[in-house]
Order: structure tokens, then C-alpha cells, then sequence
């Protein structure tokens, strides 16, 4: 075996040595977080990794890792879709009707300004204890992002650009299709890096206030019982759902903007 | 000899390809008071003719290719293009920025691409003509290389291959090649004469640059600071084709630089 295919050399390529330091950090705190136990801090208060991971292992096993966790995923991912759908369009439709925007905007970001986890008492009784609460949550959570980044990022396209498809007689449909929405593609995946971790939390404070299922509804429960091993183990699986999330973004930005970022 | 000759004797029929009559262009200023940028511009370009205007920087010269194309509306006088008046983006004008102003997502290809396209080519036509210009803007092997990938002036060539793609009988040029090093930009100039020198199109060439203007031009107009008017209308004689670089010593080369300095009444350096 030559040396450069030995994993984890000097000669080891970048990305492999990120995911090793990753890895390696990730280890760290693990450790440290263990060794709190050893210290003779009561397990009560920071519970420890061996615990959680046994939790995970059961719950797993009964199937309800699996069930709280869809649920929680179904109504984050349920809030942030909703959210695009309906952000980006009207995010264009600030930039295009400037004067109405005027208008609506003290009103918009005294709404985006409001936070939301008052608001969930409110969703519980409009839309119920079940899942489209969740799903309103997450979607208001994150709605205001989607069009404010659409918004801002309209006002940076390039008139010259704009300019230049005019003078070659191209038609409003062929400049929205082929200029402006490529422009703010960008910008909506910037909004979805937000999203992610925003949906999530629209979607456990609603579970906190009222649910009968979710990682929220667990996390309540086990802080009922004073069960911090429990608590624990909800917040590492949400922690675990946004990084594959993050992730999943991350690989969507590499994709789509790249032009963006010579 | 040629179109232009023909055309500036008053020998032929067909309208004139731009005729500017009385143009006035003011802008609301920022005490209120209108600001004047063009006044009462005459100016006509025949079909095939190369003319290149210079003036000091904001004297309108910009703006009067923003009317010409049909992005800015006069505020008094009239632009035609055709013998037909300018009140939209006029059909076969190709227009050029100082900014290269391509699609920094699309790809080469894609950015000359979608200038057969605007212009209404069939699928298959683009298929053939796209590389074509390609080889002919010595672009081949970057076809598929995004804009921030190439030197300020590939991407330049990228945006002569746009107008191109879009074939328009009267190029609309805004300082083109402003923003490229000395080097570039006379490689620029001679890639655009072969242009020129092949299809034989209408051009308006706006720039700063005396020598650039001379080297290039059929004829040489000088605007004034703003308002902007007329304070030389000269031919350029210079024998065809040219070489910038061959010219630039020359006597004749030199005496019409001096002339376009004078009449911008500014010292060379």
C-alpha cells in the first residue's frame, strides 16, 4: 500500500481531514461530557452520553424513536414547504408592486418582529392539538424569511442585465424565467438554511404547548418526570434531524450557487 | 467604395439607420431643477458606418445610446432607427455595457446562446451557429465554463458572441472595453473590426479613449460637457484594414488624435 492511500496522512486530502477533525472534536466533547459523571456531577442534572445512547437504543427498539421523530420532521418539513410556496411568491411580489410595499411594510415586520412562541396557545385552539397546529407554526416560524430574503435579493439583480434582455426585445415572462428567478435562487437557499433550524423550532414549541407525539411532546413529558437522560435524548435527536438538514442544504447550495461564490 | 460613402454623399434613398433629431434629454436634478444632459443633438449614422463618439464623462453620450436602444424615453426630439421613431427597444439592436452584464449562472454556451435564441432561431440553427462563434471568438474549449471562471476579457468576447447570436444590423456599444487593461482592450478593437470587416453592420461606439475611437472609427464625434453637443464631426480617412498598433506612430494616426483633443479642449498628457 503506497502512502498517499493511507487514510488520514499529511498527504490525506482536505475533505478528509475535516471530517477527521470533525470527528475528532465531536469526540471531545463527548468525552468531557462523560467524564462529568466521573467528577461526581449527579447524572440528574447533565444525565451522559452512555445513558442517552441507551435510551436512544430502547426507544429505537419500542419503535417510538421512530414515531416522535417522523412526527416532528412531518410537521417541520410540512411548515417550511408551505412556507416556500407561499414566502416566495410574495416576496416577488413586494419587489414588483413597490408601493404597496410601502404600505404593508410597518404592518409585516411588526409581524415578523412578534414572537411566535406566543402565538402557539393561539394556533393550538384555531387549528387544533394535532399535527396542522405544528405545521402553522413552523410555517409562520418561517414564512417572514423566505420573503424578506426573496425581497432583498430582487433588489440586487443587475439592471444592466435587465437592461441588456430588453434592448434584445425579450418578453417580462422570458426575463422573470431566465434573469430574475436563477438571480434568487441563491437567496432561497439561503432562506432554507434558515428554515431548517427555524421550522424545527416552530414545530417543538407547538408540541411543548399542547401534542400528544413529537420530539417536543417527549421533551415535555420527560422534564415532567424529571427525566433528564430523557430531555437529553430529545434534544440530540432534533440536534441530529437539523444536521442532516444543514447538511442537506449545504449540498443544495454547493449545487445551485455556485456562481455566486467564485 | 462601400454603403457609408455612398450613403454620406446623399446619393441614396434608404433612411439613414439612426437619425437623432433635436434630442433633448434633462433628468429631474436634486434641487429640483431639471438637468440638462443632451440639447438639441443632431446627429445621422449611416447603414454600415462605424462612428465613435467621445466626450468628458458625463456628457450624455451613455444616455444617448439608452435612447437609441429604447430603454430611456427623450425628453424632447425624437430618435429613428429605420426611419421609424424609437419608443421601445427597437427590433436587431444588439447592445453592449462596459460590464459584461452575462448570466453568471449559464455557461458560455448558454450565455451566446440565448441571443439566437431572443432573435428566434430554431433549436437546430443554435446548435450550429453557437460554436461557430465559438471558434470564431476564440472561446473553443470553454464552452461549458461560467462567466467568474474566464479573464475580464473572454468574458467580454462572451458578450460580443451574445450580440452576435442576436445578429442585429446596428450594434448599440457603451464603452465596451473600458474596464479591460490597455493590452485586452487594442486585442478587443481588432477582434471587433474582423467583426466589423465580415458582417459590415451599423455600429455606435462609445468610449473615452481618443486613440480607440480613431483606430476604430469611420467617423469621430466629439460631444461637448453637458448639455452635450456636437463640437466635432470628423472623418476618420485612416486606409482599411487597420492595425492599431501599426497606426500609432504614424503622422496622419497623430494629427487626428490631436484634432479630437483640441476639440475636446483638453491638453494630452
Amino acid at each position: 500500500m503506497s502512502a498517499s492511500a493511507l487514510p488520514f496522512t499529511l498527504s490525506a486530502s482536505p475533505a478528509a481531514r475535516l471530517l477527521r477533525d470533525r470527528l475528532i472534536l465531536f469526540a471531545i466533547v463527548i468525552g468531557a461530557w462523560e467524564s462529568l459523571g466521573l467528577l461526581g456531577v449527579d447524572p440528574i442534572w447533565v444525565s451522559a452520553p452512555s445513558l442517552i445512547a441507551e435510551r436512544l437504543w430502547s426507544l429505537a427498539l419500542a419503535g417510538d424513536l421512530w414515531r416522535h421523530a417522523s412526527r416532528t420532521i412531518t410537521e417541520a418539513g410540512l411548515g417550511l414547504a408551505l412556507a416556500f410556496a407561499v414566502g416566495v411568491p410574495i416576496g416577488i411580489a413586494m419587489a414588483t408592486y413597490k408601493y404597496a410595499n410601502s404600505v404593508a411594510e410597518p404592518l409585516v415586520l411588526g409581524l415578523y418582529s412578534l414572537p411566535r412562541v406566543a402565538l402557539a396557545p393561539l394556533f393550538i385552539i384555531w387549528f387544533g392539538i394535532d399535527l396542522f397546529s405544528k405545521v402553522m407554526m413552523a410555517f409562520s416560524t418561517v414564512l417572514f424569511v423566505f420573503m424578506l430574503n426573496v425581497h432583498e435579493g430582487l433588489k440586487t439583480v443587475d439592471r444592466d442585465l435587465v437592461d441588456l434582455f430588453r434592448t434584445m426585445r425579450a418578453r417580462r415572462g422570458f426575463i422573470t424565467r431566465r434573469v430574475l428567478l436563477p438571480w434568487i435562487v441563491p437567496w432561497m437557499i439561503a432562506g432554507l438554511r434558515l428554515g431548517v433550524g427555524l421550522s424545527l423550532i416552530g414545530a417543538v414549541v407547538g408540541e411543548l404547548i399542547g401534542a400528544s407525539a413529537g420530539l417536543g411532546w417527549y421533551i415535555e413529558r420527560s422534564a415532567g418526570h424529571l427525566d433528564t437522560t430523557g430531555v437529553f435524548t430529545g434534544l440530540v435527536t432534533l440536534m441530529a434531524i437539523a444536521m442532516v438538514g444543514n447538511a442537506a442544504v449545504a449540498a443544495l447550495d454547493q449545487r445551485f450557487s455556485g456562481w455566486r461564490n467564485p | 467604395m462601400d454603403g457609408f460613402e455612398r450613403a454620406s454623399q446623399g446619393v441614396t434613398l434608404t433612411p439613414p439607420k439612426v437619425a437623432v433629431r433635436g434630442l433633448d434629454i434633462s433628468f429631474p436634478g436634486q434641487e429640483g431643477a431639471p438637468v440638462t444632459v443632451l440639447e438639441g443633438l443632431d446627429l445621422e449614422l449611416a447603414a454600415g458606418e462605424f462612428l465613435a463618439i467621445v466626450g468628458p464623462s458625463g456628457c450624455g453620450k451613455s444616455t444617448l445610446l439608452r435612447v437609441v436602444s429604447g430603454l430611456l424615453a427623450p425628453s424632447g426630439g425624437q430618435v429613428l432607427v429605420d426611419g421609424v421613431a424609437v419608443t421601445a427597444p427597437p427590433p436587431q439592436v444588439g447592445f453592449m455595457f462596459q460590464r459584461d452584464t452575462l448570466l453568471p449562472w449559464a455557461s458560455v454556451f448558454d450565455n451566446i446562446a440565448v441571443g439566437a435564441e431572443l432573435a428566434g432561431r430554431s433549436k437546430a440553427v443554435i446548435a450550429r451557429r453557437v460554436p461557430e462563434l465559438i471558434a470564431f471568438l476564440r472561446l473553443t474549449g470553454f464552452e461549458r465554463n461560467l462567466p467568474h471562471q474566464l479573464s475580464g476579457g473572454m468574458r467580454q468576447r462572451v458578450a460580443l458572441g451574445r450580440l452576435l447570436a442576436y445578429e442585429p444590423e446596428l450594434y448599440l456599444m457603451d464603452e465596451p472595453f473600458g474596464a479591460l487593461d490597455s493590452q485586452t482592450k487594442t486585442v478587443m478593437g481588432r477582434e471587433l473590426l474582423r467583426v466589423w470587416a465580415t458582417h459590415r453592420r451599423s455600429v455606435i461606439f462609445v468610449t473615452h479613449d481618443i486613440e480607440e475611437a480613431v483606430t476604430l472609427a469611420d467617423r469621430v464625434v466629439v460631444l461637448s460637457q453637458r448639455p452635450g453637443r456636437i463640437r466635432l464631426d470628423l472623418p476618420i480617412t485612416l486606409p482599411r484594414p487597420r492595425d492599431g498598433r501599426a497606426l500609432r506612430g504614424t503622422p496622419e494616426f497623430g494629427a487626428l488624435c490631436s484634432e479630437v483633443w483640441a476639440a475636446l479642449d483638453l491638453a494630452p498628457a
